[in-house]
């Protein structure tokens, strides 16, 4: 179905109007312009008659076709209104719910920002933990080198009391009987400084191996502390890239919502004027209701004008005030009477109000 | 709860003008097509206001005006006529007749709405 803007139609359909009217006016005069002949007015007025209940009923029809057509484009045009203020409400709602709810992205974000704030700390903690473990291995070091030196201790003592027992033996060989039982404690001493420097070098052999295997895992730590730090900072980076890329995207959701509602207050506004545009469809259609009304009368006019000739009042042109007079009693808009009186007319929305 | 309003005009453009109106400001709307029509839908709801038109076929609004206001459920509920009409003798009889505002049309949205507003019932 075509649509029309009610302002084009209004102007049609006074344009329409008009034309009717000089129709009307021009129909008039000719029944005015009676015929030469006294015998031929009765035929004539029977044709007049004829020709009003002929016309009349057409542009009837037309007017109330054009009227109800008028009606349904008008009242299709305001349901396509309706629904278009249906989906931007809709699509407020969900914005305003997006921007508003529970689960806001911006709450969202903020929740997830402090979520993965708290793992990165976790996992700085655990790794400042690792390095304070790697510090302590390290001295452990330390206490092996000294329990090395401990035992080159060892080792040196037995070494100088093997010495010692060594010049005891020849002492005691010196003395001959009587140094007898001297040379058995000195072997027996010998043989304990054999033994001490024997545990000696087991100790110093096995803190060696111990040195050995603490340097080995401090190194292997301090390998797997320095790949820790590094997936430490390679994860803050992609956090914080993740971060950044989730905060442009929700700031652009932002704007896009904002921009929404500003677009959506504008068009609202738009809906406002047009909603009063489309009240004069409402206008237009009383004003064809009263002049179709009046027009449907014009038969029974001229009938009665008729009537009064064949009664022998004489031949009289139709009294258009009859009809004017019944028209202007129709009219509910001060526009009409305006109109009316062949005055300018304008109408537009009103402010007022009247309170009782 | 949204408040309802019933509409009541012979016009379905013109219904659809002001449900626009009306559901924009978070109002549910009924409709009507005349005073009669109004008087069988009242039936079993709750109507905060009544926007009714003047002239209509079946039952005219001050007549529609006179009858609601017969009714004890709806003896108190605001009636707005919203009509052509603005003739002081014409406002003289929807006051008479209970109307609480009159209100011309075309109208601007916010001026309906503010009248609305300002006597709908809770």
């Amino acid at each position: 179905m075509a649509l029309f803007w009610p302002g084009a139609g209004w102007l049609g359909i006074l344009g329409a109007l008009a034309f009717i009217a000089v129709g009307v006016a021009a129909w008039l005069q000719l029944g005015v312009a009676a015929p030469a002949g006294r015998d031929d007015v009765p035929a004539y007025l029977e044709q007049r008659q004829a020709f009003s209940e002929a016309v009349m009923p057409v542009w009837c029809r037309q007017i109330e076709a054009s009227r109800s057509q008028m009606e349904d484009a008008v009242a299709e045009l305001a349901g396509r209104f309706s629904g278009i203020v249906d989906k931007l409400d809709t699509a407020l709602h969900l914005s305003s719910a997006t921007d508003h709810g529970e689960a806001s992205l911006s709450q969202v974000f903020s929740h997830s920002e402090t979520q993965l704030g708290e793992v990165v700390a976790t996992m700085k903690a655990a790794l400042e933990s690792k390095h304070a473990m790697l510090a302590r291995i390290r001295e452990l070091e330390q206490f092996t080198r000294e329990l090395r030196d401990m035992a080159e201790g060892v080792a040196s003592i037995a070494a100088q009391t093997n010495l010692l027992a060594l010049n005891a033996a020849i002492e005691a060989a010196r003395a001959g009987p009587a140094g007898r039982g001297f040379a058995v404690v000195a072997q027996e001493v010998r043989h304990l400084s054999n033994r001490s420097a024997e545990t000696g070098r087991s100790i110093s052999d096995r803190v060696n191996k111990i040195s050995s295997a603490i340097v080995s895992a401090c190194h292997a730590a301090t390998e797997s502390s320095a790949a820790e730090d590094e997936a430490m900072r390679s994860s803050e980076g992609t956090i914080d890239n993740v971060l950044r890329e989730f905060r442009n995207l929700t700031d652009a959701m932002a704007q896009s919502s904002e921009l929404l509602k500003q677009e959506s207050v504008a068009i609202k506004g738009e809906v406002g004027e047009a909603l009063v545009q489309l009240q004069f469809q409402d206008r237009v259609s009383q004003m064809l209701g009263h002049v179709h009304h009046n027009m449907e009368m014009l038969p029974v006019v001229m009938d009665e004008n008729r009537r009064n000739y064949e009664a022998g009042a004489g031949l009289q042109a139709p009294d258009a005030q009859v009809l004017l007079g019944e028209l202007e009693k129709t009219y509910a808009m001060a526009e009409e009477h305006a109109i009316h009186r062949g005055e300018m007319a304008t109408a537009k929305a009103s402010d007022e109000v009247t309170f009782f | 709860m949204a408040k309802t309003i019933m509409v009541v005009d012979d016009s379905a453009s013109l219904r659809q003008v002001v449900g626009i109106a009306l559901k924009g400001a978070g109002y549910d709307v009924v409709e009507a097509m005349d005073g009669m029509d109004a008087l069988s839908k009242l039936k079993g709801q709750k109507i905060n206001l009544v926007v009714c038109d003047v002239n209509m076929p079946n039952m005219d609004g001050i007549t529609f005006v006179k009858e609601i206001k017969q009714l004890p459920n709806y003896k108190f509920t605001p009636v707005i006529m919203l009509t052509t009409e603005s003739q002081e003798a014409k406002k003289k009889e929807g006051q008479a007749a209970g109307a609480k505002a009159w209100v011309v049309k075309p109208f601007k949205p916010e001026v309906l709405l503010g009248a609305v507003a300002k006597l709908v019932l809770p």
